[in-house]
């Protein structure tokens, strides 16, 4: 696709080589959008129906779970898309390709649907970032040429990057506050007084276990795991995007 | 509007291959992407204005008359557009699909790719938009029926409307494009249309659990994980392209080659 066409004896470019590079330009321009709506679609499925319920609320973005299981749901497309930018292209770009879609997705949501139509405020509803992790992942790629590496250096920095790039947006909702009694973050009040009544309050998956008094320390052990994890996760979905990019064909009737 | 003698036209009109002939069909995707996005913010519309007001309580005389009237009449609207358009890429189907110039080829595959823009963009308000504006309602109010508000924008008009668009760049691929007469059915092409079908299918589990155990609406639970494989099938648009690219840039090499003996013979 990026092929130019050989000039001429003359060194001069022939009518159908410079209509050529503009056709092919103007298919990409077809083929790149096309691939991202189809991106936004099916990453942005996957990560509602896996992580999704941790992403939508504010008082769902825990030290332990929402730490643990956001990285992990979102590496592995950005890993399916680097196997096709970069195998076919070389652009490394797959990481923030997919993330740019999924981000979009969320927030056209996040407004319309959640904020607009259910009447949440924005700030109970902003989706968590992940370019900072697919800007470091799409790097380490070009840098290292390797999916192996790419998989270990990136894949935990994917990870170790996603509390820090939010905790700038999120640290004002953590402040603790004692209310009628009890102590809870600024998150917490703001999802009781926000009625969700197909979400009751038992089913919220936050902080829990021994992990949330361990040493003080949960958000660095909830981090490393998910490193740990997006290692592997990583490693597999670059066959995942392998498998479904290969071009095959069928002879018999299906 | 496919005919061979159209085509031809298009590709001997010196005019029309100035005019980037390749785009015959630009201005139509361009309108169809309008019309599917005006559809769909009049269904939005038709949420902000009515859910709230007539559509939570599915035992209330009224949800029929808004909601249930405007579920039957998609439903009859979509069985149209889908007999309409596949019915039409059927009959206005190439006879000779083996015998075309590279030219009209070409023009094929940019056709072919303006269908599978078309496909991404109702998979996007499918299974992005609506998607998660189900949670935006479930996640508030309490599901009585199968047929709520949102439910009736996503499982009943926004799905039907990318499967009919995805068994059209089916239909469009097999009776127009050489290759896929003389390779065979592309794998990933079929991957790509049956997957994000299979989500429709898969609404009946969904909504056997939801009414049977789980009337709440937890996304990540495991009752939701079949549409998130089916999801994944969205990458199959990898092979798709790499497909096309591959043949266009293989008939361009074609093209080149003879371009350049052309001249040395000069």
């Amino acid at each position: 696709m990026k092929r130019k066409f050989p000039m001429n004896n003359n060194q001069q470019t022939t009518e159908t080589s410079v209509s050529t590079e503009k056709l092919q330009r103007m298919l990409e321009l077809i083929l790149i959008p096309t691939l991202f709506f189809t991106i936004i679609g099916s990453f942005h499925i996957h990560f509602m129906l896996t992580a999704g319920d941790w992403d939508f609320w504010l008082d769902w973005k825990d030290r332990e779970w929402w730490i643990t299981i956001s990285p992990v749901m979102a590496i592995t497309f950005c890993s399916a898309l680097q196997f096709f930018f970069w195998k076919n292209f070389r652009l490394p770009i797959g990481a923030t390709f997919a993330i740019m879609a999924l981000l979009l997705g969320e927030w056209v949501v996040r407004i319309s649907g959640f904020h607009l139509w259910s009447n949440y405020p924005i700030n109970l509803v902003t989706p968590a970032t992940f370019l900072a992790g697919a800007l470091v992942l799409d790097a380490i790629l070009l840098l290292t040429r390797s999916m192996l590496l790419t998989a270990i250096f990136g894949g935990s920095l994917f990870a170790l990057t996603f509390f820090p790039s939010n905790w700038a947006w999120l640290a004002a909702y953590h402040v603790p506050i004692e209310f009628h009694g009890q102590v809870m973050t600024a998150a917490d009040l703001i999802g009781f007084e926000y009625i969700r009544t197909g979400t009751p309050e038992y089913i919220r998956i936050i902080e829990r276990g021994t992990l949330r008094t361990f040493g003080q320390h949960s958000v660095a052990v909830s981090s490393f795991f998910s490193a740990f994890l997006c290692i592997l996760v990583y490693a597999m979905w670059w066959f995942v995007g392998k498998a479904f990019a290969t071009v095959a064909y069928i002879k018999e009737r299906i | 509007m496919e005919t061979q003698n159209d085509n031809n036209n298009a590709v001997s009109n010196p005019g029309l291959k100035k005019a980037k002939y390749y785009l015959l069909h630009g201005p139509r995707l361009a309108l169809c992407m309008a019309i599917t996005l005006a559809i769909y913010l009049f269904a939005i519309w038709y949420q902000f204005s009515y859910a709230h007001l007539y559509g939570l309580d599915a035992h209330d005389p009224v949800f029929d008359t808004y909601w249930m009237t405007w579920f039957y009449t998609e439903i009859t609207l979509e069985i149209l557009v889908a007999t309409c358009l596949w019915g039409y890429l059927w009959i206005t189907r190439d006879r000779n699909i083996n015998d075309i110039t590279p030219n009209e080829e070409i023009r094929r595959y940019f056709s072919f790719a303006l269908y599978l823009a078309m496909y991404a963009w109702t998979l996007y308000w499918g299974v992005s938009y609506f998607t998660e504006q189900d949670g935006a309602w479930h996640q508030v109010v309490t599901r009585d029926t199968s047929f709520t508000p949102s439910h009736i924008m996503i499982f009943y008009l926004s799905f039907p409307m990318y499967i009919i668009t995805g068994v059209a760049t089916l239909l469009y691929a097999h009776t127009r494009l050489p290759l896929y007469q003389q390779e065979g059915i592309s794998l990933s092409h079929v991957i790509l249309v049956t997957g994000p079908f299979m989500i429709l299918p898969n609404v009946g589990l969904n909504e056997w659990g939801h009414a049977f155990w789980f009337m709440e609406e937890f996304f990540a639970a495991p009752l939701h994980w079949g549409f998130v494989i089916l999801g994944w099938c969205g990458l199959a648009l990898c092979g798709v392209h790499l497909q096309i690219v591959r043949r266009v840039v293989a008939i361009l090499n074609d093209m080149e080659e003879k371009n350049e003996k052309k001249v040395s013979n000069e």
